[in-house]
């Protein structure tokens, strides 16, 4: 089995988890990894 | 949402796109450990500017941001119970905080650089969003800029002195603008644009292979002046996201910009705008005119009907919208949507004042406001037109 393809996001404030959340619909098989330096994500969304 | 990792407290200081991998410190634990990828989107988003000046970092100055800004300051007020708070700058996030902090009796002192509260918007809406400030018990100072914080024996901000005087206070908000991050993608090569933000396409792609960008930290096309510009807002940071993310997925999604619509409250006063500003639409090289009306939300019989101004900046050349800007206690910012479609068809004033829009009177007049403005704008235009003809 190939590997899966792997997407890191850097931010987790609105365009963050937008991100994260339509990519992994347009491709489920993807890896996704969110980032976030502070304690709360979608906080401006 | 559905299995995707999700790593707050962790700082990304580092991109490296030759080796296609980050550096990333758990602040938890302050270890530090690379992730590598196939692709990757920088949403680092915006930070607020800050005033480097004496007494800066006293520990009751506060910016706001985020969430966490938010908390400290709610924590610091119900903590020590300041009297007087400086609000240091009037655009949107100084203008609403006024509100909140007045909505906690606090004796509440905006500072403004200009004349009038947001500067940027056309001055009869700016006027009207003073006078609510006035009438609100907000003390307005405009036409000076800080120098300097006076600190007592804890650290704590007592005093603020600006270019006109010294003002007692007990804790001071900055909010005088947003500067985006980028600093680590412009350390890793990515271009930014004449903004300072990075510079993006239609499909939210950064110069670098496989590297994708969105939200405040990267520029976003304005459809009226064809011009990338920054514009920090959540909903457009929103939409570029899902389309960077689509397009990091395999996917072939667009976004094709914005014609720059926003809204905000100040007490009761509902203000919103969309497209250019009378100046701005003259910098870009429009032959821009603008037409100002005051109009009532409903049939003037009907209870609770109030005054709202209307001001539409369009283009001489082909009556062409350029731009809105609406202030009034009710139906506003609802109502700016439907100039902000006319500005994506590129609509003329002639064509808005021929607008089917429903009516009855609880909801508006016969003539819709829009309508009235389109109207009285055309006249401008027409005449104007005469004129030019005879000379």
């Amino acid at each position: 089995m190939p590997r899966k393809e792997k997407l890191l996001i850097i931010g987790g404030s609105a365009a963050g988890p937008s991100a994260a959340a339509r990519a992994k619909r347009v491709n489920p098989e993807l890896e996704v990894t969110l980032f976030e330096q502070g304690r709360f994500i979608s906080y401006g969304s | 949402m559905q299995d995707i990792d999700v790593l707050i407290e962790h700082r990304v200081t580092q991109i490296d796109p030759q080796e296609k991998r980050i550096e990333v410190i758990d602040l938890s634990k302050s270890e530090t450990q690379c992730f590598s990828y196939d692709k990757l989107i920088i949403a680092t988003g915006g930070r607020s500017r800050r005033l480097n000046l004496p007494g800066s970092n006293a520990m009751n100055i506060f910016t706001l941001k985020d969430i966490q800004d938010g908390i400290r300051i709610k924590t610091y007020i119900d903590e020590t119970r300041p009297k007087r708070v400086s609000v240091l700058g009037g655009g949107f996030i100084g203008l609403e905080m006024c509100e909140a902090f007045r909505s906690r009796g606090i004796e509440t002192f905006l500072f403004c650089r200009r004349d009038l509260p947001a500067g940027n918007l056309e001055r009869e809406i700016s006027e009207r969003i003073l006078k609510e400030l006035q009438e609100s018990g907000v003390h307005f100072l405009p036409n000076q800029e800080p120098v300097a914080f006076h600190l007592n024996g804890h650290g704590e901000v007592t005093s603020v002195e600006t270019t006109k005087g010294e003002y007692s206070t007990d804790m001071v908000l900055m909010a005088i603008g947003v500067v985006p991050n980028v600093e680590m993608a412009r350390e890793a090569g990515i271009e930014l644009g004449k903004t300072g933000a990075i510079r993006t396409d239609f499909s939210q792609k950064t110069n670098l292979k496989d590297i994708y960008t969105a939200g405040d930290c990267c520029e976003v096309f304005n459809l009226i002046s064809q011009d990338w510009v920054h514009t920090p807002l959540g909903d457009i940071a929103n939409k570029q996201g899902r389309v960077a993310g689509e397009n990091a997925a395999g996917g072939k999604a667009t976004f094709h910009g914005v014609v720059g619509s926003a809204a905000f409250k100040v007490f009761e006063l509902e203000v919103a705008f969309t497209g250019l500003g009378f100046q701005v639409a003259k910098r870009y090289g429009f032959d821009a005119e603008s037409q100002m009306i005051e109009a009532e939300s409903k049939v003037g019989y009907m209870p609770g009907s109030k005054r709202m101004l209307i001001k539409l900046i369009f283009d001489q050349r082909n009556g062409r919208l350029l731009g809105a800007q609406m202030a009034g206690k009710e139906g506003v910012a609802r109502r700016i949507n439907a100039l902000a479609v006319a500005l994506h068809q590129k609509m003329t004033i002639d064509e808005i004042s021929r607008l089917d829009f429903a009516y009855a009177p609880p909801f508006s007049a016969p003539l819709d406001p829009i309508l009235i403005a389109a109207e009285q704008a055309g006249k401008k235009l027409h005449q104007e037109r005469v004129h030019g003809d005879k000379s």
